[in-house]
């Protein structure tokens, strides 16, 4: 059993809003403007889980159509157990360890892919990934933002 | 008393002051009274501050498509007299512009990182010898090309008009982005016990040809598109070669600066092609040699045998894995460099002699612009 439920908007929330709160953090990074999708396959359909980044911040966190995911910079697909493994990988080693970034993940592309119809947009994967990075290893401090009233 | 308007206000200061300084050289106050170049822009700053896009407005914002000077004088100011004619021999847009060139400024000016603080260095764990070497090797080849890439910008920066500063000025931080690379990389192979190991000569014909393109388009295409795009693909997969957490984050950091190279590249190839599609066949014609010759590096004896060393993840695994993975990556990076030239407008699939088929690399992904990362 899984710590988190990716299937479920409140995740990507939870996880833009740590972000939001960690601006001296992410400023070490720099700006990062992407719009991105997180494409969860459930047995029966995909959940498309659209992110949009914008300087230090997750701005908006929406569950949009697949036509419309369609024009994201990228999208990274996988299965919900793809998807659970990774971030309780993040959430046991408080931030993802050596086979679980996203770049890896990416890389191999048997459990995530990275996908989009625009190299140039894909390659906004690599021009903000330790910022990508990052923003998931938020999920190793989730119990604590969820603790808190 | 009526109130003087702002203009007449500065002529009275103008008229007041001296017209001789102390050692009776003339003064000039043309400055003050105004000048035909536009006067009282005030932009708007964005969130994250005052950009390089927020102040291309009006008159300042119009880059031309043909400069009309030579001299280093800013867009948007008044120039009067004769200045020396600085030798620019790109004057024309398509030459150096892309239409992202501001937006990739500014974010390389944000993510700037520091090789010497940002990356754990004393977390480096004692590798096994074999291992340290092979990384070494590795590294050895990384921080003798990377400087490939502040050199050509620089080759060319100084002929580039200054109507175009915004181009020049992402070259600078390319400049900036490829000391850090050299740096780190160097820090790396010194830092764990080992060292520098070899430099041959396949590397540095691929390094001689890409200084030596007769245009700036011809290497723009050689290094932005094609070099850096293989050295793109190569940083990516440092998740996979890499033996430690440190190793990843150095490649992970320098990936994204290599991504925005890459990025400048094919739009401003794009732009050109567009904006004047006879550069086609010359980028074509400087793509069929680098092909040629990046194949040849790919090949390298020292960089491509330590790659599939730390890939295989040592002696025991070379073959059934450290080779499988070589060629897995290699597909990757053709895939995306394939792909990026559509993106450019320069679609390659009917005229490079890569072997595509060999490659195993699905043509029907990449036409149209259609790609996957991964
Ligand atoms: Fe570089
Ligand atoms: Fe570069």
């Amino acid at each position: 059993m899984s710590t988190f439920d990716v299937t479920n908007i409140k995740l990507y929330e939870d996880l833009a809003s740590h972000m939001n709160h960690q601006s001296e953090h992410f400023r070490i990074l720099g700006d990062a403007d992407m719009t991105m999708v997180f494409a969860v396959q459930t047995p029966d359909k995909t959940l498309h889980f659209q992110l949009v980044f914008s300087e230090l911040r997750c701005d908006a966190v929406d569950l949009v159509p697949a036509d419309e995911a369609h024009m994201a910079d990228f999208s990274l697909v996988g299965s919900v157990e793809s998807w659970s493994d990774m971030f309780d990988d993040i959430y046991a080693n408080g931030g993802a360890s050596g086979p679980w970034t996203i770049n890896s993940l990416a890389l191999r592309g048997d459990r995530i892919s990275c996908e989009g119809n625009d190299p140039m947009g894909l390659d906004k994967f690599s021009r903000f990934n330790q910022t990508l990075q990052d923003f998931l290893d938020g999920a190793g401090r989730l119990d604590l933002i969820r603790s808190q009233p | 008393m009526p109130k003087l308007t702002e203009a007449e206000s500065n002529n009275a200061i103008a008229d007041r002051l001296p017209a001789m300084t102390p050692m009776g050289q003339p003064l000039d106050w043309a400055w003050l009274r105004g000048a035909p170049s536009e006067w009282g822009v005030r932009p708007k700053p964005s969130a994250r501050g005052l950009t390089m896009s927020d102040i291309a407005i009006g008159t300042y914002g119009e880059v031309p498509e043909q400069a009309q000077r030579r001299s280093m004088a800013g867009r948007g100011s008044t120039v009067e007299g004769d200045a020396p004619d600085m030798g620019y021999i790109l004057n024309k847009k398509s030459d150096v512009w892309s239409d992202n060139v501001r937006e990739l400024y500014e974010e390389a000016v944000a993510r700037q990182w520091s090789a010497t603080r940002d990356i754990p260095w004393n977390e480096l764990p004692e590798l096994p010898s074999d291992i340290e070497h092979a990384v070494c090797q590795v590294f050895t080849t990384l921080a003798e090309i990377e400087m490939i890439a502040a050199d050509l910008p620089a080759k060319w920066m100084w002929r580039m008009n200054h109507d175009y500063l915004e181009a020049k000025m992402f070259l600078c931080t390319q400049i900036m982005d490829e000391a850090r690379h050299t740096e780190v990389f160097r820090k790396r192979a010194l830092s764990n016990g080992g060292g520098l190991l070899y430099s041959r000569s396949s590397g540095e014909s691929l390094l001689r040809s890409i200084l030596e393109a007769k245009t700036y388009t011809q290497a723009t295409a050689l290094l932005h598109l094609l070099g850096e795009g293989f050295i793109l693909d190569i940083f990516r997969m440092g998740e996979l070669i890499a033996p430690s957490h440190v190793e990843k984050k150095i490649f992970r950091m320098a990936m994204q600066d290599e991504a925005r190279h890459v990025a400048y590249g094919t739009m401003h190839l794009r732009y050109a092609v567009e904006n004047d599609p006879d550069v086609a066949e010359e980028i074509h014609e400087a793509l069929d040699h680098g092909e040629l010759l990046l194949t040849t590096f790919g090949t390298n004896a020292d960089f491509g045998s330590a790659l599939a060393y730390l890939l295989g993840g040592g002696e025991e695994h070379i073959e059934d894995k450290g080779f499988p993975l070589q060629m897995e990556m290699q597909r990757h990076q053709f895939t995306s460099y394939l792909s990026r030239c559509e993106r450019a407008g320069i679609s390659r699939l009917e005229r490079t002699k890569l072997p595509l088929d060999l490659l195993g690399i699905d043509v029907s992904k990449i036409r149209g612009t259609s790609a996957t990362a991964a």
